[in-house]
């Protein structure tokens, strides 16, 4: 009978040698080794956000921005937010899961966010406040749909309350209501919105 | 909900990490007489269209994991029969540049949010062939 | 009747709109969703966790839910799915791994060569050794090639059960009776134990995924079966046993993941590869950008 073979004990190491882990090698595999080697590491935040702005390969970006989150400080939070305003989609994706982990850690962030003069990091930050709990998210949003002109901005925050919103939200949903009654889609996000949380009251 | 009975005009695969605004087009499309899937990211939608026919891929760009522009960019590129599926990309951007970057990708056509119903039906036909 | 008991047994009422919330919130956490014939399922379901939890509404339980208290994802998630070991679960994926990626794998290594596979989480060892049971029934190759099987746990009495190598009726009933017969013995209480050469030929060791100080030690594996363990994560730890992964994998290596389960709830790393036995996942053999 065909045995499976094996090489013994002490196999499951693998073959190859390691690259040296180096944040500013100009080899991907030590750079992407030297980020995960610096993660949790307060003191390697500078080093990171360094790494960061060089980075053009995604693995790499991706584990530079763990690395950081992992850290989870002001720090960390100021080094990716740059990220929000790229003109890449995908960093800026990257760099909203990255903040979104850190819930605590970014809530001193959200109001300047929410009044942040350009439109698109205000639509993405709403994101942030998904993994909030449910009268702070609710609040944040609350007070950025009250002064919020541009409508891609406010269904974006309409889509987190509908999961998150507390009755609180209704009066302010209502007044966007009317304020969009005319804009496509609004109307419609905001009726379910109003659903859903009237339907959730006890 | 598509009539009983009667099979979908064609598959459109929704994708976009608002659940709102998949439900906004799932609603519109399938009184228009489609049949809707949905994903919430560039992944899920990559995985889906091996997985089954769509005539459409509308999809979003800001998702997580995998936005619309790295998913067009994977779909165009596949050695497959799902490279050539014709993609409305629909945006929260309205610039010349993002436009260009779309069709650069292999979008089809593009929209900028919000879309009404009627612009989203019509686009939806144009795309699959079918009449209003 | 004592208020506080009469409180906990009387079911919470549910309404429908609660119901969508609570089914977008799984949809977009887990990717798992119903049709609405599936409604009467969900809310029995939704019903047994809220009473579980001890919570007096919908409301306190879907925040409990949102913030993963206690584990109450894991909790949730197997409640909707059955989550039992036995040999051969998931069979499509070990068809796929003979059938697709051990062709890919070796097209550009000489026999003789090492092919690394590892099953982890390997709980009590049914996994591994239905690879190495799968590859000597099925794959006209597996001579051919130095075939490492390491399975890996953080659980030390399952990876003890698992060296041991004794199982009973249950997890071995998708095994035909000729695969019992050539690779089992009888033992006393109706069990079998595996046969020596295959317990001895699988590489047992106790590994955490999220610690990549543990995982670092891992390297060049072909094909990954990391099935039903990621989806039950946090966000965090969900993000870096997938980088932790990724790295353990050889470039063009594969993952397989649980049958409900996508890397488009846990990581942008790996690429999505169709095969006709399954979808797996692709550490790239490039980088991109």
């Amino acid at each position: 009978m065909p045995l499976v073979r094996g090489t013994g004990k002490g196999s499951a190491a693998g073959v190859s040698t390691p690259h040296p882990p180096k944040l500013d090698s100009p080899d991907d595999e030590s750079r992407w080794a030297g980020a995960r080697a610096l993660a949790g590491h307060a003191d390697a935040v500078p080093a990171l956000a360094a790494a960061l702005a060089r980075e053009t390969v995604p693995r790499v970006r991706e584990a530079i921005m763990t690395a950081l989150m992992r850290t989870g400080d002001a720090a960390s939070i100021e080094a990716i937010l740059p990220y929000l305003r790229s003109q890449e989609a995908g960093f800026r994706a990257a760099a909203i899961e990255a903040l979104q982990a850190l819930p605590s850690a970014i809530a001193p962030f959200m109001e300047p966010l929410f009044r942040d003069p350009d439109s698109d990091v205000r639509l993405l930050a709403t994101e942030l406040a998904r993994n909030m709990n449910a009268s702070e998210a609710t609040r944040l949003l609350c007070g950025l749909i009250e002064r919020e002109q541009h409508p891609n901005v406010c269904a974006a925050a309409i889509d987190v309350l509908t999961e998150v919103g507390t009755p609180e939200a209704l009066p302010v949903l209502e007044k966007c209501a009317i304020h969009f009654a005319a804009t496509p889609f609004l109307p419609f996000a905001i009726s379910i919105a109003i659903a859903r949380i009237s339907g959730s009251e006890g | 909900m598509a009539e009983i009975g009667v099979p979908p005009k064609a598959r459109i695969l929704a994708v976009d990490d608002s659940s709102l605004v998949r439900l906004y087009y799932r609603s519109t499309l399938e009184k228009a007489g489609f049949a809707v899937e949905q994903s919430i990211n560039g992944i899920e939608a990559m995985e889906k269209v091996l997985l089954q026919p769509f005539d459409l891929v509308i999809v979003d760009v800001n998702m997580p994991r995998m936005d619309g522009f790295t998913f067009l960019r994977s779909l165009r590129c596949g050695a497959n029969e799902v490279a050539s599926l014709p993609v409305l990309m629909i945006s929260t951007e309205s610039q010349m540049p993002d436009m260009a970057e779309a069709r650069a990708a292999g979008a089809n056509f593009y929209l900028v949010k919000p879309v009404t119903e009627i612009e989203l039906v019509r686009h939806a036909c144009v795309l699959t062939g079918v009449s209003l | 009747m004592d208020d506080a008991e009469g409180g906990a047994s009387r079911a919470v009422r549910i309404s429908a709109e609660e119901v969508q919330r609570f089914c977008d919130f799984l949809y977009r956490r887990t990717g798992m969703s119903f049709t609405e014939g599936k409604r009467y399922f969900i809310d029995r379901r939704l019903e047994d966790r809220i009473a579980a939890t001890g919570s007096t509404s919908f409301q306190s339980y879907f925040s409990l839910l949102r913030a993963d208290a206690d584990q109450e994802i894991e909790h949730l998630i197997n409640s909707f799915t059955v989550n039992e070991t036995y040999f051969y679960r998931e069979d499509h994926q070990l068809r796929c791994m003979t059938s697709s990626l051990l062709a890919r794998i070796v097209s550009d290594r000489p026999p003789g060569s090492t092919v690394r596979i590892w099953s982890i989480p390997c709980s009590t060892g049914e996994e591994p050794y239905s690879i190495a049971l799968w590859l000597m029934e099925t794959w006209p190759q597996v001579d051919d090639y130095n075939i490492e099987i390491v399975g890996s746990d953080i659980d030390t009495r399952a990876l003890r059960a698992a060296a041991e190598g004794i199982y009973g009726d249950r997890a071995l009933m998708r095994l035909s009776r000729g695969v019992v017969s050539r690779y089992f013995k009888p033992v006393a209480d109706g069990r079998h134990v595996i046969d020596d050469g295959l317990r001895d030929s699988i590489q047992f060791t106790r590994a955490n995924m999220i610690d990549t100080q543990d995982m670092m030690r891992y390297r060049d594996f072909d094909i990954i079966f990391c099935r039903n363990v990621l989806i039950y994560f946090d966000d965090s730890s969900r993000r870096q046993a997938a980088e932790n992964l990724y790295d353990c994998l050889r470039p063009g290596g594969y993952i397989c993941l649980g049958h409900s389960e996508s890397m488009s709830r846990i990581s942008p790393l790996f690429s999505v590869c169709r095969f006709p036995d399954a979808i797996v996942y692709q550490r790239p053999e490039v980088d991109l950008g």
